[in-house]
């Protein structure tokens, strides 16, 4: 809706529009500077950046096992990531296009099990698998994130999917494409935004994550980054700089990724893809 | 085929989903000294025990008041910055960006920035109130201040769910009913009170029930901030199931918890189910 504003409305708006962006956007801010501040000068109450020094991030790389706990998130957030792909893609595609009898039973108990509290399947699966003599892994830990990127990821793709125009395969079938043809130059374009969508949150899921982690993982070599901040948070006593430079590192691969991404994020997110 | 197509996904389900909450369950009936020694069964003894524990419905209510609380508090705050966003401006899309910030960073992230932020002895807020010449806070060191540190965190943390959500209603509003109101004379808050709202209250009522549901388990946010301190003051369910498991190794104890918080949201769930059918209209 288009309106003239007069000057004072304007102002108005204007100091708003600012508060919101102060408001949001202020305590990213202090980190990315507190990371990068030179560490004498840390606990200065100064709000402009610098002194600038890289001495906290020396530490994080030098002192802490912050490398190792990053590569661990790189490595169970990419697995996790591809399993989820490769499995609901195909499970979505069916629930929509095949008339399989318990199919919304399927639908239904997946949207049900997102909403589950982390803890309550976190408490029973340590138990069981220490039990079993089998926690703690990494491969592991990736195969229990499926427990909430999943049933996230079928819904995510059931409400796109049962939208799209799925009958034209069978016209590319009737033209003379094979299946396989069909699928590659049928379907995949219509998909391909839906499977982005699901693979980013797959991978924001996997990477924030922290219940899990914590719960499952007892070897600190096998700690991911926001379990490994915890560790750092522990070991020293409490560096806000160095913490601070970690932080800054886990927020990045998300950060790039809605800003370069944001389109497909916020038909997630308004879906309620984050708890 | 389609089967085939099935069968990878439903098994992963019951294997991370359905069997865990099973075993849950089983649990809840047994009582063990440790994790690995032997379990006994109790039938319904860690249910009794738990429900005669006061510190189980001091943290129900905690529990109770943090969902309430913070979830009205998203509502307002998502909803007032929705209608900010609404409004035409330069650089409205770079704003809206901004806005939804806190809700995709990993929730160690937000708490470790803001325990820095409030940190009693360095903390910039503290520096402010020192500069202000106002008494320092010592924000997770007692009771009131613990809570309305993890109620402000919490809602600057999910409350850009509120927000986009509500905007993206907001664009579904017919501009024609606020031209009708705004020459029958109706000022912008009649129009938001008599008009947004209505429509919009469908959209509310999924954000309500959805953030309800999420932030009466959260267990990460207040963990982290606190760990339910000082003393227990800021504990609420989530925690004691974990600190049972964890702290007492009482796992049936732990479990009983979980599954008595799993059958308390069970009905907030259903509600949703029931007031919001899944559509399978292609």
């Amino acid at each position: 809706m288009k309106r003239r504003r007069s000057p004072a409305a304007k102002i108005g708006l204007a100091a708003v529009v600012a508060l919101v962006a102060i408001y949001a956007l202020f305590p990213l801010y202090w980190m990315i500077i507190s990371g990068l501040r030179d560490r004498p000068h840390l606990y200065d109450p100064k709000l402009t950046p610098g002194p600038f020094a890289l001495s906290s991030y020396n530490t994080l790389f030098g002192l802490t096992d912050f490398p190792t706990y990053f590569m661990n998130s790189v490595f169970v957030s990419i697995i996790t990531t591809i399993l989820t792909v490769l499995i609901s893609v195909p499970m979505a595609y069916a629930l929509v296009r095949s008339q399989l009898p318990g199919r919304m039973l399927i639908v239904r108990s997946m949207l049900f099990a997102y909403m589950f509290p982390a803890l309550l399947l976190a408490l029973p699966i340590d138990i069981f698998l220490v039990r079993a003599g089998l926690d703690g892994t990494l491969i592991g830990l990736s195969v229990v994130y499926l427990s909430f990127t999943l049933p996230l990821s079928v819904w995510l793709l059931w409400s796109f999917f049962k939208g799209f125009p799925f009958a034209i395969e069978e016209a590319a079938l009737v033209d003379g494409c094979t299946r396989l043809q069909a699928v590659c130059r049928v379907i995949l374009p219509i998909i391909s935004p839906a499977v982005v969508t699901v693979t980013i949150f797959a991978f924001l899921l996997a990477w924030s994550d922290f219940v899990f982690s914590l719960i499952l993982i007892t070897n600190d070599s096998q700690r991911t980054v926001p379990f490994g901040l915890v560790a750092i948070i522990d070991m020293y006593d409490t560096d806000w700089g160095v913490l601070m430079a970690g932080a800054t590192l886990a927020s990045i691969p998300l950060i790039a990724l809605f800003m370069f991404l944001s389109r497909y994020f916020v038909t997630g997110l308004s879906m309620g893809a984050v708890k | 085929m389609f089967i085939a197509f099935l069968a990878p996904g439903v098994l992963v389900a019951i294997g991370t989903i359905f069997l865990p909450v099973i075993y849950a369950i089983h649990l809840s009936f047994f009582k063990a000294e440790s994790f690995i020694s032997t379990p006994i069964f109790v039938g319904l003894g860690n249910y009794a025990q738990m429900l005669s524990d006061p510190l189980f419905w001091i943290d129900f209510a905690n529990s109770i008041a943090y969902s309430i609380i913070t979830v009205a508090l998203q509502v307002v705050v998502g909803v007032a910055v929705a209608m900010v966003l609404h409004q035409e401006f330069v650089g409205r899309n770079l704003l809206r960006g901004a806005a939804l910030a806190p809700y995709i960073l990993p929730t160690v992230v937000a708490a470790f920035v803001w325990k820095w932020l409030l940190d009693a002895s360095h903390g910039l807020v503290d520096a402010g109130l020192l500069a202000l010449g106002l008494p320092l806070v010592d924000w997770f060191g007692a009771y009131w201040t613990a809570w309305i540190s993890i109620i402000f965190v919490s809602v600057w943390l999910w409350a850009p769910f509120v927000t986009i959500t509500f905007l993206a209603g907001l664009q579904t509003v017919p501009d024609e009913l606020y031209e009708a109101a705004e020459l029958d004379g109706a000022g912008r808050w009649h129009r938001f009170i008599h008009i947004t709202l209505p429509v919009l209250k469908p959209v509310l009522m999924v954000i309500v029930l959805l953030r309800g549901i999420f932030m009466f388990s959260k267990f990460d946010i207040i963990w982290l901030l606190t760990g339910g301190g000082p003393l227990q003051a800021t504990e609420t369910l989530p925690i004691l199931a974990y600190r049972k498991t964890f702290a007492t190794f009482d796992v049936g104890g732990g479990a009983a918890v979980a599954c008595a918080m799993f059958l308390f949201m069970s009905g907030a769930m259903s509600l949703y189910f029931y007031l919001f059918p899944l559509d399978d209209s292609q």
